[in-house]
């Protein structure tokens, strides 16, 4: 008899287990209907005093520094530019929101505007998703068309299966540009007899770091790193990707165009050159860096360890207000080609829940923090407008470096974009292999080898769809 | 069990021959089916249902569920395609998931084995000294029992760090050449994480055997002394069998906590630096909400649910075990 009951009881719990299954998982939602798809072109772009109270949940993945500033200030001016409108925004830490991003856009009651990442292992999958809404016709009420680049604009492009990157509607737009560059300790530079102004080429970079080796203590990197996320060094490299590969080849690879391979001589070069970089101890010793996070980094270098960073610059606010008068910026002197090429884009793309109740609200707020009036707050935090026509110019010396190193990659078409928007997995992959690469435990044939492999196999997946 | 046979027969009989005499002698009054005490009864099943239920939603339901779902591949939010046991062939024969099971093998050693083996100690030299405050020390020792792991684990990253107090007492011993981010070694990760969690565990596994060395009656103790066992010899024939059963306890919880350990991962190393310190449930977490292979991520989970049980039950075979029987 208990038998029969057990049995009886297993039973049960399996059809309630299935019956929870539902079938196939994520049959059961529908593909969101895109808002605004009926009333199609009917934007309004003013007049929202006239809304009666409303609240705008926003979700930003800018958790600290500067551009936390900026986003804060500027919705402060849009809530005092209408009084009857609250702006809640909840600030998360980037590596941990794109995790979650995709679970709360898919929610019942999502934020109605949240950052995202470009690429396919965020962007992509909500633009599939039908998680967000395309942007294209308020691009063109608030000229997005003409305030943003090509390229920037490119990286918001997806076909409407998320399957193609690079073109399609216009899904979000981002406030500042962000590239990685050179930070140099001009104290540290002049110690080591290394005058910065004669850095022209990658040569000459390439040729004043034993200089500046012999002159700092052994314990003290030259180039400071904090690598514990595995991407900073990913960044770092990308400044030498850009020495021996052209930028419009490595975003080829990125957007999956056809034919494109990670394998080539300019990557293999480039990687060469990070390994013989580490094992001159350039960077310091391995766990060291490995148990060091970017921020960290920056913190170190701000107070003075290390002659240069090779970082984002969304690190400026941080290393200026160390280092003072002693901090410079600038893109990583260029290779043979004589063309500046480094990892760069505009700042992580902000985009509009399908499912939120105020497609032009939404559109206006993102309009005002990411737009020609976001100017002054973004060059006041040591940001680079990502726009094309700022309202606002910087003043201070290290600021405008900084601008100039984002203003040159644009006008010379040098920004090769992130690798790891390639796959969704590719983040994992490129941080795991360098890492490896660099403590001995994988040649440089074995990382192009793991890399393309990757990207095959999403190319694959992604031609099947 | 000898003294279980006696009671279920009187047992038996008893209200049987109770209901005999009020029945009056009416013989078919004798079939009427008869119930020992403490045996089940279907009304018992009534007791068990809000628990039995809450159980099958929150416990067995997801563990179905992400069994079902193992058997796709899904991104999380699109509709997922239904590719039978390819998760499972990939668990098995991708090289990077294969380590992951390893590493939490190593773990096991860490968080098990030696907070054991620690546990017996401490609690054997407790047992039979006299020190003053000696529930202070108790108390001290079980308290990183009671710590949030994510507490933890940030300290520790503080305690391995380039200027943690670690490589700041070797440096000032004369030792700066083995000062090293203890967390961003290749070599020595695993084994760091792996002590943060000896630290964690060692207090439990103390505190059981403590209070199980307080249950073994002292005339055993004597005896043992009568025959000239030392303290050695009295540790292996008086008490390390008496701790058999909490032995089994403190083992599985341990091992159970070593297999699905996540958040000190998470916290201290992210699995890092390379892949050497990735544990499957941290591949759970990156491959269903970062990479969007939600298939992958509960096949993984389901060979840790599968090898979680299956160590249980061979400890529980093994030690809890009376080799008397």
């Amino acid at each position: 008899m208990t038998k029969r009951w057990l049995s009886a009881a297993v039973a049960a719990a399996l059809a309630i287990g299935v019956a929870a299954c539902g079938g196939t998982p994520g049959q059961d939602k529908p593909k969101t209907t895109q808002q605004g798809d009926a009333q199609a072109q009917q934007v309004k772009t003013d007049g929202f005093d006239k809304l009666g109270p409303v609240t705008l949940r926003v979700v930003s993945s800018e958790g600290s520094g500067g551009p936390r500033i900026a986003v804060r200030e500027l919705t402060k001016q849009f809530e005092a530019k209408y009084p009857n409108v609250t702006v809640k925004v909840s600030f998360r830490a980037f590596s941990s929101w794109i995790k979650q991003v995709k679970l709360e856009m898919a929610s019942d009651n999502p934020p109605d505007v949240a950052a995202g990442n470009q690429g396919y292992q965020v962007d992509g999958e909500l633009v599939k998703a039908g998680l967000i809404m395309p942007l294209d016709k308020y691009a063109k009420a608030y000229g997005w068309e003409k305030s943003f680049s090509d390229l920037a604009l490119q990286q918001f492009k997806w076909s409407s299966d998320g399957t193609q990157f690079g073109t399609g509607s216009i899904y979000g737009v981002a406030q500042s540009g962000q590239s990685v560059g050179v930070f140099a300790n001009k104290a540290k530079l002049e110690a080591a007899g290394v005058d910065p102004a004669s850095l022209k080429t990658f040569d000459d970079f390439d040729k004043a770091l034993p200089k500046i080796k012999a002159s700092v203590p052994a314990s003290e990197p030259v180039i400071m790193l904090g690598n514990k996320e595995q991407y900073p060094v990913i960044h770092l490299w990308g400044t030498l990707q850009g020495v021996y590969s052209p930028a419009q080849e490595v975003r080829d690879w990125i957007f999956h165009r056809p034919g494109q391979s990670f394998d080539n001589d300019g990557n293999k070069q480039s990687l060469e050159k990070l390994k013989a970089w580490n094992d001159a101890g350039y960077f310091g010793r391995g766990d060291d860096y490995n148990g060091r996070a970017e921020l960290d980094a920056a913190n170190l270098f701000a107070r003075g360890k290390g002659a240069f960073m090779l970082g984002g610059n969304w690190n400026a606010q941080t290393v200026v207000d160390g280092l003072k008068g002693d901090a410079m910026f600038f893109d990583m002197p260029p290779g043979p080609s004589g063309k500046a090429a480094a990892i760069g884009s505009a700042s992580v793309p902000i985009h509009i829940s399908a499912k939120t109740k105020q497609p032009d609200l939404a559109a206006a707020y993102i309009d005002f923090i990411a737009g020609r009036s976001a100017s002054k707050a973004l060059v006041d935090t040591t940001q680079v407008p990502a726009i094309v026509d700022p309202t606002a110019e910087p003043s201070a010396q290290f600021t405008r470096e900084v601008a100039q190193g984002w203003q040159t990659l644009v006008d010379a078409g040098g920004l090769t974009l992130y690798p790891d928007w390639s796959s969704p997995t590719m983040l994992e992959t490129m941080g795991q292999s360098f890492q490896e690469l660099l403590a001995d435990r994988a040649s440089v044939q074995d990382v192009t080898k793991r890399i393309q492999d990757d990207w095959t196999a999403y190319d694959k997946e992604l031609g099947g769809k | 069990m000898g003294i279980s046979t006696p009671t279920g027969v009187g047992g038996t009989e008893q209200p049987a021959g109770a209901r005999a005499s009020a029945g009056a002698l009416d013989a078919p009054e004798l079939k009427v089916r008869v119930r020992a005490p403490g045996e089940p009864r279907r009304v018992a099943y009534l007791y068990l249902a809000p628990a039995l239920l809450f159980y099958l939603i929150f416990a067995f339901g997801p563990l179905i569920y992400t069994t079902w779902l193992s058997f796709f591949q899904w991104d999380g939010i699109t509709v997922g395609k239904w590719v039978g046991l390819d998760n499972y062939d990939r668990v098995l024969s991708d090289p990077a998931i294969r380590s992951s099971f390893v590493h939490s093998l190593v773990l096991i050693v860490f968080y098990a084995l030696v907070p054991c083996a620690l546990g017996l100690f401490l609690a054997s030299v407790m047992a039979h000294s006299r020190i003053r405050g000696v529930g202070f020390f108790r108390a001290v020792l079980f308290l990183p029992q009671t710590i949030a792991t994510v507490v933890v684990a940030i300290a520790w990253v503080w305690i391995y760090g380039q200027n943690g107090p670690i490589n700041q007492g070797l440096r000032a011993i004369g030792l700066g050449g083995l000062t090293r981010s203890w967390l961003g070694d290749f070599d020595l990760a695993l084994p760091a994480v792996g002590l943060i969690g000896t630290w964690v565990m060692f207090g439990l596994c103390m505190v059981l055997f403590v209070a199980g060395i307080q249950k073994i009656p002292q005339t055993l103790y004597e005896a043992a002394r009568v025959d000239g066992a030392g303290r050695l010899r009295e540790f292996f024939a008086v008490t390390l069998p008496a701790l058999r059963g909490e032995l089994a306890v403190a083992l599985t919880l341990t091992t159970i906590l070593a297999l699905r350990t996540f958040d000190l991962v998470y916290v201290a190393t992210s699995g890092g630096p390379g892949s050497t310190t990735t544990v499957p449930s941290f591949l759970v977490y990156q491959n269903a909400f970062a990479n969007g292979r939600v298939g992958l991520a509960a096949s993984v989970a389901v060979v840790l649910t599968v090898l979680i049980f299956a160590v249980a039950f061979v400890i529980t075979r093994i030690v809890d075990r009376d080799p008397t029987q």
